[in-house]
């Protein structure tokens, strides 16, 4: 028994040496002085000196920041809303709303970014920031709505009813019930839909046009003309980053519920 | 009469195939406590929702103060609900979800506070305020369900099986608390419960449902005195039911036997059922018995034992006793003439309440 224990945990610490040891690799590379990743030269942030002063980069970095924010943004507010409607509808058209949406989540990056690059063309639209971020929230909304679905689904059939029964109207129901309910949900689809956009590759690829880039997009044709140490400083950043966005979405679905309470115990405050 | 506040007439509800009330016709009168009673599936919570305007009456009309309501949105309707299940707000405490109703309609804080903080006492939650609905037992939960309805002080007020999670002893004290607040606020209470006690205890009227209709109405007493049919004396408390044959006026034959009865205003010679509850049958020497019958069992429950005996033609009887006898001993059962109650087969309530008044009339 003891020993089965012990070679899951091996197991486990390899999988995850395996998983993990590129990424570490490219960390330590970023702070070598060296220009290659052949041999480690010394510690040094001249890289990262480099990748601050190279203000395409910057751009492309905001760029892709503001495009993800952005995106998942209005991809919540529909998709919650969305989930909202395809759980007031019937029947055969239920089915179809779902299906639709989740063909959307398995259908290959690479057709939807053909498929918004000829629509794009076809309406006239320039290929550029514009066309990114509407492509982004497409393809984030059918996430947005499998993270809240299963939210609404959850709640009471009568919690609708007894909003109504306290005198509320529909908006009241929605704004003051059902949304707080459902809001672990939502945040969830919005941090999902936040990574999604931040590094999605396939389908930006087809749409971004000549004057714009996203980070992806930047490193791919970057990494093309040879290796370039600054993406590993640059790539460094960017895990941190996730990684507090990972943290920082633990705490906050965790505590949403307390949060909100704090919020509005000061309107109905009975002690 | 006095003013009915809400009435049902020629209520139907169905959903697709599925007809859950057939002809549901009432009239509620403003400040009392009527109770639904029935078994699972009957149709009670189904009555409330059409009453609360959740679902629609497929057919017929609900009327509320003489108005016909049948279009009138929940939410404007002078009408409050405990739910079954609760539908408590999870995101809220205890005492936000208690101030939801008085929030909505923009209540002062000041009143708001004062009035949570009164309807909390009244459900014995006082200083559970803060709290998380997450954190409350089952029973708790339930009271801050009738906090939450009651706190809006509504005309009528629905409770659908609001007492079911709570103990014995806290269920007796809160219906003892809600039936006080009734009548203090002058609230009209509908209240559904499928426990037959419960419904003694608190109604002023008693509503017995089964099968998407209403079976008999009418005040407690009435109820288990002179049940309708054998469905409602069967519901409703223990009973004895045996077939039996009406000779004339007064008198009623069981099982070959004459007894003499209360009960009048049928055809000669009609099959009917009779009811004789258990507790007005008395054990006696075999000699003095009006029926003989062997002892099967004997159950002590505290107050009295619970009898089971059979008489000579097979047939058995439940006898509630405060003395005790002993299993397989033979003894003999007696009873009084008003102990006897006789029903009909297909009798409608109109048919019984005037054969009722016309013999009651002739006795006086
Ligand atoms: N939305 C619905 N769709 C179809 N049938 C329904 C629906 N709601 C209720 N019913 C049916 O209506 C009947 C009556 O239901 P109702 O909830 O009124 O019973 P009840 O008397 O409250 O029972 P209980 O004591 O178990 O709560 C049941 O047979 C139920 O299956
Ligand atoms: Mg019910």
């Amino acid at each position: 028994m003891k020993r089965k224990v012990a070679w899951g945990k091996v197991y486990l610490g390899l999988v995850f040496v395996i998983l993990y040891a590129p990424i570490l690799y490219l960390m330590i590379f970023s702070f070598s002085s060296g220009k290659t990743m052949e041999r480690y030269h010394g510690f040094s942030f001249q890289h990262y000196a480099d990748l601050f002063a190279d203000s395409r980069m910057i751009t492309i970095v905001i760029n892709t920041v503001l495009v993800a924010v952005l995106a998942s943004l209005i991809a919540t507010i529909v998709g919650t809303l969305g989930a909202l409607a395809i759980k007031e509808s019937r029947g055969a058209w239920r089915n179809s709303l779902l299906s639709l949406n989740n063909v959307l989540m398995v259908s290959p990056d690479v057709i939807i970014g053909a498929s918004f690059l000829i629509f794009f063309t076809v309406l006239g639209i320039r290929l550029g920031f514009i066309s990114v971020l509407l492509s982004h929230i497409a393809f984030s909304i059918p996430i947005v709505v499998l993270m809240v679905l299963p939210k609404i689904n959850e709640l009471s059939p009568t919690l609708v009813d007894a909003a109504y029964d306290l005198g509320a109207t529909r908006w009241q129901a929605l704004s003051r019930v059902i949304l707080p309910a459902i809001s672990p949900g939502i945040i969830a689809g919005y941090f999902m839909a936040l990574t999604y956009s931040l590094d999605d590759f396939a389908v930006t690829f087809f749409v971004t046009g000549n004057g714009f880039s996203t980070l992806s997009v930047e490193i791919y044709s970057r990494a093309r003309q040879g290796v370039n140490l600054e993406i590993n400083a640059l790539s460094t950043l960017m895990f941190l980053v996730s990684l507090a966005l990972v943290i920082g979405y633990y705490f906050v679905s965790k505590h949403a519920g307390r949060r909100q309470r704090v919020v509005a115990v000061k309107e109905g405050d009975a002690q | 009469m006095g003013k009915n506040i809400l009435e049902f007439k020629h209520v139907g509800k169905r959903y697709d195939e599925n007809v859950v009330l057939r002809d549901i016709n009432f009239g509620v009168e403003a400040g009392k406590f009527y109770t639904l009673l029935g078994p699972s599936g009957s149709g009670k919570t189904t009555i409330l929702r059409i009453i609360a305007g959740f679902d629609q009456a497929s057919s017929g009309e609900v009327l509320f103060d003489g108005q016909r309501i049948n279009d009138v949105p929940a939410n404007q309707r002078q009408v409050n609900t405990v739910f079954q299940d609760y539908a408590l707000f999870p995101h809220m405490n205890v005492a936000e979800n208690v101030a939801f109703g008085l929030q909505i309609k923009g209540v002062k804080k000041t009143v708001i506070q004062q009035r949570v903080k009164e309807a909390l006492h009244l459900v014995r939650l006082d200083g559970y305020g803060e709290r998380a609905i997450t954190a409350m037992s089952g029973g708790q939960r339930q009271r801050v369900a009738i906090a939450r309805a009651i706190v809006n002080r509504p005309k009528v007020l629905l409770l659908d099986e609001a007492l079911s999670a709570l103990d014995h002893k806290l269920r007796v004290d809160m219906q003892r608390e809600l039936r006080q607040l009734q009548r203090q606020l002058g609230i009209t209470f509908i209240f559904v419960t499928h426990d037959q006690e419960e419904a003694l205890a608190m109604s002023d009227q008693i509503m017995i449902i089964n099968d998407g209709r209403i079976q008999q109405t009418g005040t407690p007493v009435d109820i288990y005195d002179e049940p309708l049919n054998h469905f409602v004396a069967d519901f409703i408390g223990e009973s004895n039911i045996v077939p039996g044959v009406m000779k004339k006026d007064y008198v009623v034959n069981i099982n070959g036997q004459d007894f003499e009865c209360v009960d009048a205003g049928m055809k000669p010679n009609e099959k009917v059922e009779v009811v004789i509850r258990p507790e007005d049958l008395d054990i006696t020497t075999v000699d003095k018995g009006e029926l003989k019958a062997t002892v099967d069992t004997q159950l002590f429950r505290g107050v009295d034992y619970q009898i089971t005996a059979h008489d000579q033609r097979e047939h058995e009887w439940k006898i509630n006793s405060i003395h005790k006898t002993t299993v397989g001993a033979q003894v003999g059962i007696v009873f009084d003439p008003e102990d006897i109650h006789v029903m009909r087969y297909n009798e409608s309530e109109e048919d019984f309440d005037a054969r009722l008044d016309s013999y009651e009339e002739d006795e006086d």
